[in-house]
């Protein structure tokens, strides 16, 4: 009886204000809705149409790029810090708390300070680039399709690495020292005794950074809508971005509904690795 | 010694170029001229130093109103969800009552569903509720990406609590209530202050929510008021926009300033093996 | 920042009267105001969503203006200003749910998105319409459903679009004068581009500047998005011979406009970077206040005409619209017609030095069009301006392929992607086909 008081108030706030518009939403992909008129019953026809629709398979392919692009270079990047932090120095809670301000900053004011330094005029890094003789003239970062598409993913990497830093940080802290003192004694060097121990150990901690992070990546909307609202020519669309300028601006909410609902297949498949994770222990 | 701090300040430097630059930036920005902004000889450098923007930040717009009530939801949003995480989490773990099982899978489930076309659909439940506008009405808007999260990471965390410190209370006379008050809570505070942490940056940034189901300039946040009254059609208010990003960061990184170490500690707790 | 100040501000609305008075534009101001046929609720209260203005004097004067119905009607009105791309998914999240403000100013086609939420404006069109010179013919496409058949919103003006330049580069390449027609203008800009000092056109996502060039060379070369009829138009020999005029423009430009955002063209002209691109009086204004060394070789000019001899100019045109939802309809009538009446508007057209340019034909009449020949062209803009769509029916399937930046795209692909201009167009009837179809 207690357990189910206890769990009352989560259970209300998800089902009433996550799960029922969910449904509303899974429903609405479901019919003709169009911003202001609710619409008819069309079965399947909304998924049909943006499964036809090169624009759609573009911003899904680029959306899966993105993410798994991202979250490698997150992981290598924020394993890498992680383990820069998890030693004694000088000035290390500085480092710590300095090192995660990318993940603190509001997103949608970096990504602005990102945007100027990415600008194809005023760019400080194309200026750089230039004084140091490696480029000629100013790079051109969102101009270009591809340019522009690993543009994104460095911002994105830049803005998550420090999640996953803190996260291995909390993992490298778990692992006893005594491991590593008893492959010392075995002989072993310090990149083996990382892949042996520390790897290993670090298993559970990186199915849940990355699964958190993939489904925060696949369903990110703010950075690329501030950067380059899915441009150049749609080469930079992810589902988020192009849900939105069917279903708000374009009014096509039936159509805008699909598009949103169709990651979940992702990333359900994401989420059932946490699951598991978090019943294994 | 020397090669020691080689390898450890080495890799630090790169990594604060990389993280750290846009901060630089901002701060650049906040305090350049506009002209100067657009031509100078050196962008990393500062030859005319202005307070200007700084000032006309904080007497010509809301900012200090939208950061108060930025302020107030990720308090507030942080408070409500790490305690509902905290009950929700002791249920599930401690009293496997039916269908506990099921609980924590749709828990997990929630995190999946982004907010980017959730928000028409929960924009007709807030209307009917008469949410629209208040500024209370994202705390438990926020708690729904919140709780997921912060359950999961006390289910890790109280599950690595020895059994027997309850079974000993129990012994003793103690209710589950009771148990859960003044036997677990002491021993999950790092785990709650982790879970706080994190909900408090994901608050703090919040943006198409704000956006959305707040209207009047008295109730915006900073993410939402920044962007809305700071960039005017096709110009940018940049020295404005940067001053109010690096201030908008600062509760932050206070927060993590001081509380960092629970929070790694808090983490590394709830994902002991 | 240095703004109007009141003085000033005060002596310039004062000209504005005392010339339409003289003038004779508009008969009997004060009569107008008592004789308003659109009485408020008792105990109304309005909520109005608009876009944050350009310029500041724009949100000032406008606040102002309120002030002065409220005090005249004692219906409070709470004004709620966002950036403008912002205004359009808050006023459709309104429509959705039946809630929301009262009155929204929005952009281009939004009220055609739902037509059935909004109140008929036909009778305050008519009021306003019969004291001002009538409306302009781009007010009726963006504001007449032709599937309702009511006025469904009340056409307020456009952010004009015309051609920023430096005097004194465009003479080096020749020009004294700005060219008359596209060719010469193409002309200058390679001798402009020779000097070192290219031009300037968007070609990213930029919901104003993109839209706004790539609309203008198409129309002026007889490109036509769809048939009145709402069939596909766009793959045809005018739209190739625009395609190769704008690739033709792209080789004069600065490098990088394939990712410009509506604030680019403004600062890369302000920083000097490029001589000629298309904008609204913003960058005009803001050189005026803050870049002094630059603003006297700043001007402007109406965009020149195409091998269809007419203006064919793209505008951001602003309308605004009732929700049926409202309690208040007549308050918010009241409101509308009150602040697009002469003592309102004239200082507001005034106090931005034309930011806005009115659908009413008599506000041409306003001495600050003359005041600085610069300003003159942005009175002009709405002369022969066509709708977005064209020569489409205005409404849902126009404001998709807008949105969707169907046009820019085109123009993209074959300038920055070196695609063939039949592809391109292939491509973009393609897309138009399914959106025309679907909407």
């Amino acid at each position: 009886m207690l357990g189910y008081l206890l769990i009352a108030p989560a259970a209300i706030i998800l089902l009433g204000l996550l799960a029922y518009p969910l449904v509303l939403g899974v429903w609405l992909s479901l019919t003709s809705a169009t911003l202001g008129k609710a619409g008819e019953f069309v079965g399947l026809q909304n998924y049909a149409t943006i499964l036809a629709d090169p624009i759609f398979r573009g911003a899904a392919a680029y959306s899966v790029f993105y993410t798994v692009c991202s979250e490698v270079g997150k992981l290598v990047l924020g394993l890498a810090l992680a383990l820069v932090l998890n030693q004694q120095f000088r000035g290390y809670r500085a480092a710590r708390a300095l090192m995660l301000l990318p993940w603190v900053a509001p997103t949608v004011l970096s990504a602005l300070a990102w945007l100027w330094l990415l600008d194809p005029q005023f760019s400080a890094l194309s200026w750089l680039l230039v004084q140091l003789h490696l480029v000629h003239s100013n790079v051109d970062f969102l101009g270009h399709p591809w340019p522009a598409r690993f543009s994104l993913i460095v911002v994105n990497i830049w803005r998550g690495l420090p999640y996953f830093a803190i996260g291995y940080l909390a993992g490298l802290q778990s692992i006893s020292k005594d491991l590593y003192e008893a492959a010392a004694i075995d002989g072993a060097d310090g990149w083996q005794a990382f892949r042996r121990i520390t790897w290993p150990l670090l298993a559970p901690i990186t199915t849940i950074l990355v699964a958190f992070s993939s489904i925060f990546t696949l369903t990110d909307f703010q950075l690329i809508w501030t950067i380059t609202r899915g441009g150049p020519t749609d080469a930079t669309q992810v589902f988020t971005t192009l849900a939105y300028q069917r279903a708000i601006s374009g009014g096509q909410l039936g159509e805008g509904a699909a598009i949103a609902i169709s990651p979940i297949v992702f990333m359900v498949v994401l989420a059932f690795f946490v699951v598991r994770s978090v019943r294994e222990k | 010694m020397r090669l020691r701090g080689l390898r450890i300040y080495g890799p630090l430097t790169l990594y604060g170029i990389f993280l750290l630059l846009p901060f630089y930036w901002m701060l650049l920005t906040t305090f350049k001229s506009r002209e100067e902004l657009l031509n100078t000889a050196n962008p990393f450098w500062i030859y005319h130093f202005t307070f200007s923007h700084v000032i006309e930040l904080l007497t010509q717009t809301a900012y200090l109103q939208w950061f108060a009530n930025t302020l107030f939801v990720s308090v507030a949003s942080t408070v409500v969800s790490v305690f509902i995480s905290y009950i929700t989490a002791y249920a599930i773990i401690r009293l496997r009552f039916p269908g506990s099982e099921v609980v924590s899978t749709v828990i997990f489930l929630a995190y999946i569903v982004p907010p980017a076309i959730l928000f028409i659909p929960l924009a007709t439940i807030i209307i009917q509720l008469h949410w629209f506008d208040k500024l209370w009405a994202l705390v438990p808007i926020y708690a729904t990406f919140l709780v997921p999260f912060c359950t999961w990471l006390l289910i890790g965390f109280l599950k690595n609590i020895p059994r027997e410190l309850e079974e000993a209370a129990r012994v003793d006379g103690a209710s589950n209530l009771a148990i859960l008050w003044r036997i677990i809570f002491p021993i999950a505070v790092p785990g709650l202050i982790s879970a706080a942490i994190f909900s408090f940056t994901l608050s703090w940034n919040e943006y198409l929510y704000a956006l959305v189901y707040m209207s009047s300039s008295g109730n915006k946040t900073v993410s939402v008021g920044m962007t809305t009254e700071l960039i005017r059609g096709d110009v940018f208010q940049w020295g404005q926009l940067m001053a109010g990003a690096l201030i908008g960061v600062l509760p932050a990184i206070l927060v993590y300033f001081f509380f960092v170490e629970y929070y790694v500690a808090g983490l590394s707790g709830s994902v002991k093996e | 920042m240095k703004h109007l100040d009141r003085r000033e501000f005060l002596a310039t609305s004062a000209a504005g009267i005392g010339a339409a008075a003289l003038t004779g534009a508009f008969p009997s101001l004060a009569s107008a105001a008592d004789a308003s046929p659109f009485k408020p609720e008792k105990d109304a209260k309005l909520e109005l969503l608009r876009w944050s203005g350009f310029v500041k004097a724009d949100d000032t004067i406008w606040a102002e203006n309120t002030k002065k119905f409220t005090a005249a009607t004692g219906v409070p009105v709470q004004i709620q200003s966002l950036n403008w791309p912002d205004v359009t998914p808050k006023a459709a999240l309104a429509a959705q749910v039946g809630s929301g403000p009262d009155i929204v100013m929005g952009w281009n086609d939004d009220p055609f998105v739902y037509p059935d939420k909004l109140v008929d404006m036909t009778d305050v069109v008519e009021n306003l319409g019969k004291a001002h010179g009538g409306w302009y013919d781009n007010a009726r496409s963006y504001c007449f459903d032709q599937d309702v058949k009511r006025w469904v919103a009340l056409p307020v003006g456009v952010t004009g679009n015309a051609l920023n330049y430096r005097k004194s580069w465009a003479r080096e390449a020749g020009f004294n004068e700005f060219p008359k027609d596209l060719d010469g203008m193409l002309k200058m800009a390679r001798g402009m581009k020779k000097n070192g000092h290219p031009t300037g056109f968007a070609l990213g996502h930029a919901v104003g500047d993109a839209n706004s060039w790539t609309h203008w060379i198409l129309w002026a070369f007889g490109g036509k998005q769809a048939n009145p009829d709402n069939s596909i138009a766009i793959n045809s020999p005018e739209t190739n011979g625009a395609l190769q005029y704008g690739k033709a423009l792209y080789e004069t430009m600065i490098d990088g406009v394939s990712g410009w955002t509506d604030a680019s063209n403004n600062q890369a002209f302000l920083a000097g970077k490029i001589g000629l691109t298309m904008n609204g009086i913003s960058i005009w204004y803001v050189a005026k206040e803050q870049f002094p060394a630059i603003f006297p070789d700043c001007a402007n000019a109406i965009p020149p005409y195409g091998p269809v001899k007419t203006h064919t100019i793209a505008n951001n045109f602003t309308s605004a619209y009732v929700f049926k939802y409202s309690k208040y309809p007549n308050a918010a009538k009241d409101y509308l017609r009150f602040m697009l009446d002469q003592a309102q508007a004239g200082p507001w057209v005034t106090g931005m030095l034309g930011y806005v340019t009115p659908a009413l034909k008599g506000y041409a009449d306003l001495p600050i069009w003359t005041q600085d020949p610069n300003i003159t062209p942005y009175r002009d803009v709405m002369q022969g301006a066509k709708y977005d769509g064209y020569n489409g029916k205005p409404g849902k399937a126009a404001a998709q392929a807008l949105d969707e930046f169907v046009l820019v795209d085109m123009f993209a692909d074959v300038c920055v992607n070196n695609m063939a201009p039949k592809d391109a167009m292939r491509k973009a009837e393609t897309r138009l086909n399914t959106i025309y179809k679907r909407a």
